[in-house]
């Protein structure tokens, strides 16, 4: 590891007009080392990033320096700061479909640069491009190379990203939340990838994310970022040593904290208040040929919920928990299968208003965004009368103003807070006015579909926390559908784990956290970042094997081409 | 909160933050509200009957007696410009209301019912869509005659399509919303969230699209009475007129054309520049 | 598989479209109050004989399917009908005024995609200056209507500049480009060929104002929403030349779009040209149809307006499918492997 830096921010502000958004900075990039930026939303960490890259809004200016490979950017003339940009530094971004043309197929994407930046020629471009992809273990890479974006998985789309940004070379790899649109089995083959590319080419990585146990586990230092400042450095292996500020703590705590919840004391014959059996559920899909496919979301799932309980449902994208959770709200109707809540046959959504009103009683949820599922017209005060007055519509207004005041109360929000609307208000704070809309109804289960996964880690304890006391509290149910085996942890005494549509387990949360039986249970586990997790590779990857690639090597080579 | 607080009380407020930010906007809401006052009150202030003979040379220039000079037959163009505005600025109105009315209506019917419901007004929908409107009013003109009543019916239901597509696809995008399926799980019926979330939602789209209407169909009547199947002589409308100016041209006396070109061009300008900001006043809603 | 299934959908509903818009066009007649009779003794108070034979000519004895029917079969062999007013057949009447037409909407596409195209891109790329000038013209642009421009443009190419002050030095220059050149023809449709080409110049420029100053707007618009694509950012960051990320990227994954808008505006010129034709004195399609309609010639109405009807619902569909073909994103999108 030489020690200039290849890549240098000092005390680097960012401004858009009439405002400060980035007020300090300050990181350094070894060569070779890799080094996470981690804060969360807001924080700034993508706008220095951007900035990095050359890709701030033309209005916005920079203060402080940034340097790559020594040389302060700003003292280069324009052409000089494209090519070294183009040539040194290669970006990957959060969303890749979105960061692929559409219109163009995976092999001219790859070749672009080559062809246009480069001036290689065509040819030689395309084996390139097949050999990029098949270092980052792309199966098949030259009947890739003739697909379109649309036809990957955003796993391999991202593969794809990374393999681009290696057709230049680079000296320094910008990645900036590259898994977090991933499933965490997908995150763990990609950040394997890009292990295996720093091993083998001595590339130096600046990892952005707000993810604090997957930045230990893939870099070697962390530079933590709040509101604007970088308020901390530390050595990844060391850190829960080193922190000294605060906030690192409490993100620390946010994302490594694996404690279980306290023992409930509960009744040892504690009737099932939802039991759900054999539910099956298929949609119709456009096919690839042009036909219609059939999709199926659900195949015979059966679970039970104890009264006061709470169950996690598990599983990655498409694996069908959230399908689950809205039929049984009603939001969807299944094919087959029945649903007993309290006693009752609930297999087929209500009928008629004062039907869909008694189910609501029953049965309340929260969504993911609170954002998007709070009426952005209506204050808080309008938003929970409006939910309290369909179960008491004859109540007086006192007695409505009193519930709510009760609510809001419940979910530790600021009575001060009640003539706001959605916009004005954080994004916890958005969701406990969800959640209080939703314990209204006073409901004996409550349907929580992902209802922390679009907070900050920070406030997602926070949310969690309150969870576990109402349930307490007041003895509701929770039926948690969730992505993230940790929140599980926290909050559920049993578990199903869903892939595809079906159960692959289904148990206490100690047996499937500790002593998982199933071989899909067992790698969402391993797939977890945290202290001394290292990402796999767990299917086949490359075709041949790469030749190791110094820095002197490959300046002849381009030289050569 | 209702429908009438939101579309009445709301948009002041949005109108007023505006303006404090943009004089164009400010030019163009005085500049319409003055067209609107001379519908109103035009005849009254008419310094001249607008059909009156000789109240002034044929084709003259402006004087002190005829400010905007007289056409072809001696009448007072100022005259006859003041008392064709009300045809003018409320016939359009009249079109836009009864097309959003009905457009809205039966895009709220189709993206709440879906099924056959939907397909059946799609399908009406797309014929009356076949037949652009400039035609349809030509053919009511061929059904019913000459005038203004006709046209007025035609371009009301040629406008129909544009505000129910719409319409619909914002209703449908409102009813895909999280928002609208958490009211659903709290058991609100369904009257309710019809009344009290999804039309609220839809006023800044159709207000938007209101004002986009009123221009277009201010043009397309003009174009009709400057067809000679719209209003009809000795009533003029400011399209009959510019019309019938054409011959003033020839003669060396443009004005009789030109004026009432500059006010049709005018509050189509003004409408449309009014017609930016609610648009953009409805993105802001949405965001 | 997937095209042959998209074409035959779209034909399928194009063509039941045109059905229920014939029936449309032709029942709308039928309702007219009062008798087409009138119209056709020329308003002289007929005799029974005369209307006997008037009502045999014209089958207005035959039930109402029979006779639509009648006349729609009869359009798809040629036979168009007989004028109530001229007493010609409807189709001598027709071919040469749609010729007229076709011509006049040929060149106002051409200006409108020439300029209204270009000009876009103008106000998407050469900064903020030009783009709110570009902003202010065609927001002009929107509010003049073809009769005003007809109205502007034979102020000033038919007589003379007048005294009127507002008017900007480029317009003199224009004015004084096509003095030196000979006069632009303003009214008329002129002979054949060059003479034509010359006689249609003013309404074209007519007719394509307003639309021009639309599609300025669209190209601009979707030009806008590519330039802040993420997937401009990739290529920015890969260093991708200026020009290449221009039409590769910019250009070519707004066309889907702008051709789209610009098929549907195509469309509607059609219809719309009856306004410069009126204005110019050209013998089109539009300015047939406006004279067959004020005098209730309901035979000529009828065609016209189904000719018209069919123009516009054909270009909507042809530019619906073009844009769907250049765009395999809307094809593919449903594919992930």
């Amino acid at each position: 590891m030489s020690n200039k830096p290849v890549l240098e921010l000092d005390h680097l502000s960012i401004a858009m007009p009439h405002r400060t958004l980035v007020h300090n900075c300050t990181l350094a990039v070894a060569a070779g080392e890799a080094v996470g930026l981690v804060g969360e939303s807001g924080s700034g960490k993508t706008l220095s990033v951007r900035a990095v890259a050359g890709l701030l809004p033309d209005d916005f200016t920079t203060g402080g320096a940034i340097r790559i490979l020594g040389r302060d950017v700003a003292e280069m003339g324009s052409k000089e700061r494209k090519e070294l940009r183009a040539t040194r530094i290669g970006m990957v971004f959060q969303t890749p479909r979105a960061h692929l043309n559409p219109l163009l197929t995976i092999g001219d994407f790859m070749t672009e640069a080559l062809v246009h930046v480069a001036g290689k020629r065509r040819t030689a471009a395309d084996r390139r491009a097949a050999e990029l992809l098949d270092e980052v273990g792309i199966p098949d890479p030259v009947r890739r190379l003739r697909q379109y974006p649309a036809e990957l998985s955003g796993g391999l789309l991202q593969r794809v990203m990374i393999a681009a940004t290696l057709a230049m070379d680079p000296e320094i790899l910008l990645a900036d939340e590259i898994t977090t649109a991933l499933d965490v089995t997908t995150q763990e083959e990609v950040m394997a990838v890009i292990g295996d590319l720093r091993k083998h080419r001595e590339l130096s990585m600046l990892f952005i994310t707000h993810d604090l146990a997957l930045a230990s586990a893939v870099t070697d230092r962390v530079a933590v970022m709040q509101h604007g400042r970088t308020v901390e450095t530390l050595h990844s292996a060391t850190m829960r040593q080193e922190a000294r500020v605060e906030y690192t703590k409490v993100l620390m705590a946010a994302a490594l904290d694996e404690a279980k919840p306290e023992e409930l004391v509960r009744d040892r014959d504690a009737t099932s208040v939802l039991a759900v059996s054999g539910l099956s559920k298929t949609y119709q899909v456009p096919g690839a040929t042009g036909g219609r496919e059939t999709l199926v979301a659900l195949n015979g799932v059966s679970f039970e919920l104890d009264q006061g309980g709470s169950l996690g449902i598990v599983g990655e994208s498409g694996s069908g928990k959230s399908t689950s959770a809205k039929i049984i709200c009603g939001l969807e109707r299944a094919d087959a299968g029945t649903i007993t809540v309290t006693g009752e046959d609930w297999s087929l959504p209500a009928r008629g208003g004062a039907a869909r009103r008694g189910r609501a009683k029953k049965v309340q949820m929260v969504f993911q965004d609170p954002y998007q599922s709070l009426d952005r017209r209506q204050t808080i005060r309008e938003c929970l009368s409006e939910a309290i007055r369909v179960h008491r519509p004859s109540d007086s207004r006192e007695a409505v103003t009193r519930r709510i005041e009760e609510l809001m109360r419940q979910v530790t929000l600021d009575p001060e807070l009640a003539d706001q609307r959605p916009k004005s208000l954080s994004g916890g704070q958005r969701q406990r006015v969800a959640i209080a809309r939703a314990l209204a109804a006073d409901p004996e289960i409550l349907v929580l579909d992902e209802a922390v996964s679009a907070i900050d880690v920070t406030t997602q304890v926070e949310i969690l926390t309150l969870l576990d006391t109402i349930r307490r509290e007041t003895g509701v149910a929770l039926l948690m559908i969730t992505h993230d085996l940790t929140v599980i942890r926290r909050l559920c005494d049993r578990v199903v784990v869903m892939r595809a549509g079906r159960v692959e387990e289904y148990g206490t949360a100690d047996e499937i956290l500790d002593a998982p039986r199933a071989d899909y249970t067992r790698l969402l586990l391993d797939s977890i970042p945290r202290e001394g997790w290292k990402p796999r590779r767990r299917r086949p990857g490359r075709t041949s094997a790469i030749p190791t690639i110094t820095l002197m090597h490959r300046v002849k080579e381009m030289r050569g081409l | 909160m209702s429908v009438g607080q939101l579309a009445q009380g709301k948009m002041p407020v949005a109108v007023k933050d505006a303006a404090k930010k943009d004089w164009l906007y400010l030019v163009a809401l005085v500049a319409f509200t003055l067209m609107a006052l001379m519908a109103l009150i035009g005849p009254w202030i008419a310094p001249y009957n607008p059909t009156q003979l000789y109240a002034g040379p044929e084709n003259g220039l402006p004087t002190a007696q005829n400010l905007l000079g007289t056409d072809d037959l001696g009448r007072d163009v100022l005259s006859r410009i003041l008392c064709g505005a009300g045809v003018s600025v409320f016939a359009p109105i009249i079109i836009v209301l009864l097309s959003t009315i009905i457009g809205s209506l039966l895009a709220v019917t189709a993206a709440w019912f879906g099924g056959i419901t939907r397909g059946t007004i799609a399908r009406i929908i797309d014929v009356i869509f076949a037949i652009p409107g400039l035609v349809l009013a030509v053919l009511a003109v061929a059904m019913f005659g000459k005038g203004l009543p006709a046209p007025i019916v035609a371009l009301s239901i040629a406008f129909i399509p544009v505000v129910a597509r719409l319409t619909q696809t914002a209703a449908s995008r409102e009813l895909g919303k999280p928002y609208i399926a958490a009211l659903r799980v709290q058991g609100v019926s369904s009257l309710a969230i019809c009344f009290r979330h999804l039309i609220p939602a839809l006023v800044p789209v159709v207000a938007a699209q209101m004002a986009v209407g009123f221009g277009y169909a201010m043009l397309d009547l003009a174009a009709i009475s400057f067809l000679g199947l719209g209003q009809q002589p000795p009533a003029a409308d400011w399209g009959s007129m510019i019309s019938g100016g054409k011959t003033g041209i020839l003669a060396g006396a443009p004005e009789q054309a030109l004026f009432p070109s500059i006010f049709v061009v005018v509050t189509v300008l003004a409408v449309s520049i009014i017609g930016a900001r609610v648009t953009a006043w409805a993105e802001e809603k949405e965001r | 598989m997937n095209w042959i299934q998209l074409i035959l959908g779209r034909l399928g509903g194009l063509v039941l479209t045109l059905l229920l818009a014939s029936v449309v066009i032709y029942s709308a007649l039928l309702l007219t109050p009062g008798d087409p009779m009138s119209a056709l003794a020329g308003g002289a108070k007929p005799n029974p004989e005369l209307i006997a034979q008037i009502r045999a000519e014209y089958h207005l004895d035959d039930p109402i399917w029979t006779r639509y029917w009648d006349w729609l079969s009869g359009i798809f062999v040629g036979d168009f009908g007989r004028s109530f007013v001229y007493k010609t057949d409807v189709l001598g009447l027709v071919a040469p005024r749609f010729v007229v037409t076709f011509q006049l909407v040929l060149l106002t596409v051409a200006i409108i995609l020439v300029l209204g195209v270009g000009s876009g891109i103008l106000a998407a790329t050469r900064g903020r200056a030009v783009d709110r000038t570009m902003g202010l013209l065609t927001a002009l642009g929107l509010a003049l209507p073809g009769f005003v421009v007809a109205i502007l443009l034979m102020w000033i190419f038919a007589k003379s500049l007048g005294w009127f002050p507002g008017f900007v030095v480029a317009i003199l220059l224009m004015w004084i480009f096509a003095k030196s050149l000979g006069w632009f023809p303003v009214f008329g449709e002129g002979g054949d060929g060059i003479d034509r080409l010359w006689h249609l110049i003013l309404p074209a420029f007519s007719l394509a104002t307003m639309f021009l100053a639309y599609i300025s707007r669209v190209t601009r618009s979707s030009l806008v929403a590519q330039l802040h694509s993420e997937h401009v950012d990739t290529a920015k960051v890969r260093g991708i030349p200026r020009g290449r990320i221009f039409g590769t990227h910019v250009f070519r994954n707004a066309a889907p779009q702008i051709l789209a808008i610009s098929g549907i505006t195509i469309a509607g010129l059609f219809a719309a040209a009856a306004i410069v034709e009126v204005a110019f004195g050209l013998g089109g399609i539009g300015s047939l149809l406006t004279e067959a309609a004020a005098r209730k010639d309901l035979p000529v109405v009828q065609v016209t307006s189904l000719l018209l009807v069919t123009i516009f619902v054909v270009l909507n569909a042809l530019a619906d499918f073009i844009s769907a073909v250049i765009d395999p994103d809307s094809v593919s999108s449903g594919r992930q492997a």
